[in-house]
């Protein structure tokens, strides 16, 4: 489905509300039933969601430190990603509370502990993951000192398995400032804080933390405001655009710029299934965009090469991005994007930060989502059934090669920064939480 | 610009595709009267006024039936809705209307019909008539259909209704239509008589053949082989004794359209098909796109030769024509994966190992002139670096060149506006093609031109 359905909005809207006056478990599996069933879809309802139940997680889960609560977040994080494995805005939805649980407890033990802790570095700053560890072994120490040190072991050997590549990196890496304090203890095995906090303390880093997934959730909000907020700058006088299926950012995004431009909208439809009549599709925007005296021309071609040496730009709206630079997007986009890299038009993804995975597929078939082959083939079509295989394909990968700039909530990106971009927002040790969990007990 | 008020719905492909067939038969129907009146017609007139007329008087006639058609030509070719208006009417289910003056009018009096491509000349064209063809590819052509009504007198019944066929693409691939069209073309000099005073040669081509042509372009413009068999036709027309007796001279040119469509397209097809499946191996699993009875024939074939292979079909998402040629693959026991659109496409290429496509018409280029979504096709698989196999008769070959799809295409006559619109070739670059199969042999798309020459030397 290339936008979200009024029917999938309700089904969200639907699921927000019954959060309140349910137990916590029964909303984690009512969303993972709602997630199998594909009644939540799209990357954007899917991020407010999982925000949504971690947050309640957050506030609601049995936790008495920084380790129950981050192995709580996790182990519902996993669930969730099972799921859905190809909607990997959950993923990144998860990963982002991990780092911001990861980032409150260090802030609130240096505010008990150590001065040291003004240091701890801003998500903003580019610096190796690792440095964060560091602080908190750093930190551990200080506080170890006034507790005891028996107090570290429960947790030590489990998050262990994760330690050596921390290491590794620390070795390699040129260090920070902090390195002097670090370097005796790098090698003890545990950047996990073993820090109990008291009562008050839990409960300000619950509010904390409850805090930040609220800023997760105004972020995912004001993304397409943001995204549109570059129009003008990508799209010029006279352009002829191409549009994918427009999902709603990129509707946002060409109407920002049809209040200031004039150019000419190719909007590429989606291929009429066998339900419903392709009529409707868009006709909303292209009211919108009419009125705005932008000329939209609807176009019935799967491949669209034949257009392309008129085209200026393309533009997609990503559900996803993996962290090589591919795009996951609806089915059809890659051959979009190569059919322009061949006439040398410029194309553009609009992806919010959100979207943007540090997973990376070793395959790219791995990605695609396929859907319901009686989409276009009826099954009462004998012959069809019995004889052929029907593939219809939801998703797919563009790679990242085809694609020229990434407009984010943050703004425009090139390929080479995306990296950057992962490490800001995601912390290493939380990359494959979805794996190493498994490990626990 | 109200998007909205719209064409009545094409609910779907197949209901569309019921309600084109109904049209057609009912447009055969029409012909059908149409050509019976007008014989007995022309006929009770013909022979009374011959007789009288002397040689002077003969002249003066024919100048002035040619200034009438030429009128006639003025008034009907500022009226291209006329295929869209004759198709509304049908679903309305009533006779064709004949009060149609003018597009502007036309166009007034249906809200919901789009404006005339050329109506832009026409000065009623206000501002509240639907938006026609976006003026990014107005200049391409397009099959407007000619009411039947409209047409010159002179157009041969066999003809009509391959004009309106064509129109209605039910005939709409290249070799069937030039097939459909020499084939009429011969049916018109068997009726054919050359009057007094003239010679077959001389008065053929410019008096009866030329306004057939003119109507067949009108109803749908002619691809490229039609354009290379009517100047080869023209060409036999021609070199005929002045001499010869009529009949001889029909029978001669008769012939010779048989001998032609025997060898260019027949045999051509079959030699074709030969080699494609020979060039199948054995495990192979062949990507081919949407439909082209080249393709399926040799498909057919290699199965029938005791080939074990497989195959993907990529439909073309707007035109389903994939479906039946899945359904004829199966029931000849190829196993096939069928993809709907261009989704996984990649995917889909990484699993096979050739890609088998049909061109339309080759330019000397060597570009390659095929339903739109074959480049999309082949350039994906050059990435990957797989072969790309185009199938085309050298009857399609054309000394033109086109650099891009825009150069030369059609667009979708039943989806021609704003609000929906389609083009049915694009362009694929030689150095995306791997080989093409035509009946002269295997060989690179650069060598069109080499071929030409090589044609017009036999």
């Amino acid at each position: 489905m290339p936008s979200v359905s009024a029917g999938h909005a309700l089904d969200l809207d639907k699921f927000l509300k019954s959060l309140k006056g349910q137990q916590l478990e029964a909303s984690i599996n009512s969303l993972i039933s709602l997630l199998k069933r594909r009644q939540i879809r799209g990357s954007e309802p899917c991020a407010i969601a999982t925000a949504h139940i971690l947050l309640q997680v957050v506030a609601r889960s049995k936790w008495h430190d920084v380790d129950s609560l981050l192995i709580n977040v996790s182990r519902t994080g996993r669930r969730l990603v099972d799921a859905q494995p190809n909607e990997l805005v959950i993923g990144n939805i998860v990963r982002r509370v991990l780092g911001l649980i990861r980032d409150e407890a260090s802030e609130d033990r240096g505010d008990a502990g150590d001065e040291s802790a003004s240091e701890a570095p801003t998500p903003t700053d580019i610096v190796p993951p690792t440095s964060i560890s560091q602080q908190w072994s750093s930190k551990r120490f200080d506080s170890v000192d006034s507790s005891t040190s028996a107090s570290r072991p429960p947790l030590v050997s489990s998050y262990s398995s994760i330690n050596p590549p921390k290491s590794l990196f620390h070795l390699l890496s040129t260090s920070p400032p902090t390195d002097g304090n670090v370097s005796p203890f790098k090698t003890s095995g545990a950047s996990t804080p073993t820090w109990r906090g008291n009562a008050s303390q839990i409960h300000a880093l619950r509010s904390e933390v409850i805090d930040g997934i609220e800023e997760i959730k105004d972020e995912i909000s004001q993304v397409d405001d943001q995204i549109a907020a570059s129009a003008e700058v990508q799209i010029h006088p006279g352009d002829l655009i191409l549009v994918h299926q427009p999902s709603p950012t990129t509707e946002r995004f060409i109407l920002r710029a049809a209040q200031k431009r004039k150019f000419t909208v190719l909007l590429a439809m989606a291929p009429p299934r066998r339900q419903h009549s392709p009529e409707n599709q868009h006709a909303t925007f292209r009211k919108k965009l009419s009125a705005a005296g932008v000329t939209v021309v609807n176009v019935m071609n799967g491949g669209l090469m034949a257009y392309m040496s008129r085209v200026n730009k393309v533009i997609i709206g990503a559900r996803a991005v993996v962290a090589t630079g591919g795009v996951v997007a609806d089915a059809g986009s890659a051959a979009i994007a190569r059919a322009a890299k061949e006439q040398g038009a410029a194309v553009v993804v609009l992806n919010g930060i959100y979207k943007l995975s540090p997973e990376s597929p070793f395959d790219e078939s791995s990605l695609i989502e396929w859907g319901d082959s009686s989409t276009f083939v009826s099954f009462s079509d004998g012959p069809l059934v019995s004889g052929a295989e029907i593939r219809t394909a939801l998703t797919e990968l563009i790679p990242p090669e085809l694609i020229d700039t990434y407009i984010t909530n943050l703004g425009t990106h090139s390929r080479d920064h995306l990296s950057s971009l992962i490490a800001d927002h995601y912390k290493r040790e939380d990359a494959d939480f979805h794996i190493w969990e498994e490990a626990l007990p | 610009m109200a998007a909205e008020g719209g064409q009545p719905a094409p609910k779907s492909e197949a209901p569309e595709k019921k309600d084109q067939a109904a049209q057609a038969d009912q447009k055969k129907a029409d012909q059908k009267k149409a050509s019976k009146d007008q014989p007995k017609a022309g006929a009770a007139a013909e022979p009374a006024g011959e007789k009288k007329l002397s040689g002077a008087e003969l002249k003066k006639k024919a100048k002035e039936e040619k200034a009438a058609r030429r009128a006639a030509a003025k008034t009907t070719q500022p009226q291209p809705p006329a295929g869209a208006p004759a198709q509304s009417d049908a679903k309305s289910g009533s006779k064709p209307k004949p009060k149609q003056d003018g597009p502007g009018q036309a166009a007034a009096q249906h809200g919901k019909i789009p404006a005339p491509r050329s109506a832009a000349p026409v000065t009623a064209a206000p501002k509240e008539v639907k938006p026609s063809i976006p003026d990014y590819f107005s200049h391409l052509a397009m099959a407007k259909g000619v009411n039947i009504t409209h047409a010159d007198k002179d157009v041969h019944p066999a003809v009509l209704v391959l004009g309106q066929q064509m129109s209605t693409m039910a005939i709409s691939d290249s070799t069937t239509r030039l097939e459909a069209t020499l084939l009429a073309f011969k049916k018109v000099i068997d009726s054919y008589t050359t009057p007094h005073g003239t010679t077959l040669s001389r008065h053929f081509t410019s008096h009866v053949l030329n306004p057939q042509i003119v109507y067949l372009t009108a109803c749908r413009p002619m691809c490229f082989s039609m354009g290379n068999a009517i100047r080869w036709l023209k060409l036999q027309i021609s070199k005929i004794d002045i001499d010869m007796a009529d009949s001889d001279a029909k029978k001669l040119l008769c012939e010779a359209i048989d001998s032609f469509i025997h060898e260019r397209i027949t045999l051509a097809d079959l030699v074709i098909v030969n080699t494609a499946a020979d060039m199948i191996d054995e495990d192979d699993v062949i990507l081919t796109y949407a439909h082209h009875h080249l393709v399926e024939r040799a498909l057919l074939k290699a199965k029938a030769n005791g080939k074990h292979f497989k195959v993907i079909l990529v439909d073309d998402p707007f035109e389903r024509v994939g479906l039946g040629h899945v359904k004829k693959l199966t029931a000849a026991g190829i196993p096939v994966i069928y993809s709907p659109d261009f989704g996984a496409l990649r995917t889909n290429l990484q699993e096979s190992t050739t890609v088998l496509v049909a061109a339309e018409a080759l330019f000397s280029n060597g570009a390659m002139y095929a339903r739109a979504g074959t480049c999309d096709v082949a350039t994906a698989a050059f990435d990957l670096g797989m072969r790309v196999t185009s199938l085309c008769e050298t009857i399609n070959f054309t000394e033109r060149v086109s650099i891009d799809s825009l150069t030369y295409n059609e667009i979708d006559p039943e989806r021609n506006t704003d609000e929906e619109f389609r083009l049915l070739f694009d362009t694929t670059r030689d150095k995306y093609i791997s080989a093409v199969v035509t009946e002269l042999g295997i060989c690179s798309a650069k060598s069109v031109p080499a071929i030409l020459r090589k044609l017009e030397e036999l």
